[in-house]
């Protein structure tokens, strides 16, 4: 063991006669350890949320959408599927066909604002079939095997005049609302989605699903290599990108929040060594009688803080994970499953944000400790002897 | 004749909160190498200020001061630090051993600050205190010993790494007559031993006596005892 971690080992353990040091070192360490379990809880809850959330994102977008450079058709839509088909980890792809309208039931007593489309790269609905929103289901108060209506925003010519295009449809399935954008409401077929949007041939744009959605930035590379200017190629991540950027942004807000409790813990660090270097005035001479050059006994201060500040950091990993594994585990905090989709609250431990957590942690005690540390260095040491007699 | 120290026209005056206080001014003082020598002055002459000095942990304010023939001011802080902590050795008044320590880590202390592993540096240290008396004690804390055990083992730890020079201020002042006595044979036996020269300030006329060498200190400067240097 070095001389310095020998000294600042001895200074922490040894409180006997330095009760009061001793207990700031106390709360200092658990200080830290609180803001780190804090820290690791917070953001395995938010983690928890946001992986389900970024697997709806893989499950219910497009992996890939190709749509025009300019104008609102694809010029040449064979060519964006040969191109699609070519990538690697392709699955299937597909028109995205798609608008907006209002959903009635059939007495159209009420009606509310939807957005359509086909299955895109998925199996698209058949016939008259159509997959709807639990949302719009409750409003509707539609079930499976309902019929209901929905009218396009777009008008079609008869004999009275402009009126506008509406078919008639069968729910047959109610799936779960994602809230992500571009989703939609209203799941139909192929032919439905081309009679409500008048869009007869070709499509607005093409979508593409992968085998693996977090290679898509690798594919939407080899697409763009592969049809050349003129059309924009999105990846799942791309088209989701408000909501994963208000996603990061809240991580970024609730680590700098619970980050305080850290930095107030460190403050306790400044004044424990501070203390530590008053008291040890005498050391820091008797230290320099003996050869220790000033950078050594910066050393021991600085290696007081990493003490604390390893072990506070240590105690609340521990206790972080520890907590959001048993709470994701069995399930201690419940939901009410006719609000939410889950059923308890879902935590994941990320171990990137532990890192970052535990260094965030262990630099703030360094850098708390670096101040009384140069002030012991910059001590006189003639002054400190013959001052303590 | 080769000199262990050599101080030329040294000044040096505190400024703390008050008004500055000049220790001494205009300081001239040499000692021949191996020599056992003894400092003598009443309080506030500047004696242990003059020990700080030579040892390199105070700088005066002008003048020279040369340590077996090398600059101490010409030293960076860490080469200055290596020379103290290679060549020479301290023992305060008040012993100023650690307290959160054993008598043997205290004794370790210089080895350890050097780089010699710890194991190693134990070794030398109980050999130490084997040699001043106290292999019996290695283990006890500083506070579980006499005064003029701590003081002996102070010595132990100023002499671990065999220094050129060991610089002693009034390492006899806070123990009773016995103790003193006790203490100052045992310096004397080290320097007959091991041959570093030995700069000690004390109070004590019988104990000054017995050196090779004494020097009076006072507002004016420092002057050699012409009865006792003769003698060195």
């Amino acid at each position: 063991m070095r001389f310095e971690t020998f000294v600042a080992l001895r200074y922490l353990t040894t409180s006997r006669r330095r009760a009061h040091v001793a207990l700031i070192a106390l709360i200092s360490i658990v200080g830290i350890a609180v803001g780190v379990m804090a820290l690791i809880v917070s953001l395995a809850l938010l983690s928890g949320f946001q992986d389900r959330i970024r697997t709806q994102m893989m499950e219910k977008s497009a992996h890939l959408r190709i749509s025009p450079a300019r104008g609102d058709r694809l010029a040449d839509p064979g060519k964006v599927a040969r191109a699609l088909t070519g990538i690697p980890g392709f699955v299937s792809a597909g028109p995205a066909i798609e608008g907006r309208g209002w959903a009635t039931d059939l007495e159209g007593t009420s009606g509310f604002f939807i957005r359509y489309r086909n299955g895109g790269a998925k199996p698209a609905a058949e016939g008259s079939d159509a997959r709807i929103t639990s949302s719009l289901a409750a409003r509707l108060r539609l079930n499976s095997g309902d019929m209901f209506r929905v009218i396009s925003s777009r008008t079609r010519l008869s004999p009275i005049g402009p009126i506008p295009v509406a078919v008639l449809l069968r729910v047959s399935e109610v799936f779960g609302s994602s809230g992500l954008s571009r989703s939609a409401d209203v799941e139909v077929s192929d032919d439905t989605a081309r009679v409500l949007s008048g869009i007869a041939e070709g499509a607005g744009a093409w979508e593409a699903r992968l085998a693996d959605p977090r290679k898509a930035d690798a594919a939407a590379q080899a697409a763009r290599a592969t049809l050349g200017p003129g059309y924009v190629v999105e990846t799942w991540r791309e088209l989701n990108a408000p909501l994963a950027f208000a996603l990061r942004l809240e991580k970024v807000v609730i680590f700098a929040t619970i980050a305080l409790i850290i930095v107030v813990a460190a403050l306790n660090i400044v004044s424990n060594i501070a203390l530590t270097v008053i008291e040890k005035k005498r050391d820091l001479g008797v230290f320099t009688s003996m050869g220790a050059t000033p950078t050594s006994l910066q050393r021991v201060y600085l290696t007081l803080g990493a003490v604390i500040g390893v072990v506070g950091t240590s105690i609340g990993v521990v206790l972080g994970v520890g907590l959001s594994l048993t709470a994701d585990r069995f399930q201690i905090v419940p939901l009410p499953s006719d609000v939410y989709v889950m059923t308890h609250v879902p935590f994941a431990v990320h171990g990137a944000e532990v890192a970052a957590v535990a260094v965030f942690a262990l630099a703030t005690a360094m850098l708390a400790s670096v101040l009384p540390a140069r002030a012991a260095a910059r001590l006189a040491p003639g002054e400190a002897i013959r001052l303590s007699r | 004749m080769t000199l262990a120290i050599e101080a030329r026209h040294i000044s040096k005056t505190y400024t703390g909160e008050g008004a500055p206080v000049t220790v001494f001014r205009d300081l001239s003082f040499s000692l021949p190498n191996g020599d056992f020598a003894a400092v003598m002055g009443p309080s506030g002459s500047g004696k242990s200020t003059l020990l700080h000095l030579i040892g390199g942990i105070d700088r005066p304010d002008s003048g020279t001061i040369h340590v077996f023939e090398r600059s101490l001011q010409a030293l960076s802080p860490r080469a200055r630090a290596r020379f103290r902590n290679e060549q020479i050795g301290f023992v305060f008044q008040f012993h100023h051993l650690l307290p959160e320590f054993t008598a043997e880590e205290n004794v370790a202390f210089p080895d350890r600050i050097a780089g010699v592993p710890e194991r190693e540096a134990r070794r030398r240290a109980a050999e130490l205190l084997e040699r001043v008396g106290l292999a019996d004690r290695r283990d006890h804390g500083a506070r579980a010993l006499s005064g003029g055990e701590q003081q002996r083992v102070a010595i132990a730890r100023a002499l671990a790494r065999k220094p050129g020079l060991l610089l002693a201020d009034e390492p006899t002042g806070n123990l009773d007559a016995a103790a003193a006595a006790s203490v100052f044979s045992l310096l004397r036996e080290l320097h007959r031993e091991r041959g570093m020269t030995t700069l000690l300030v004390t109070h004590n006329p019988d104990l000054a006596s017995r050196c090779d060498r004494l020097f009076t200190m006072s507002r004016e400067g420092i002057s050699p005892s012409l009865g006792l240097s003769e003698r060195g």
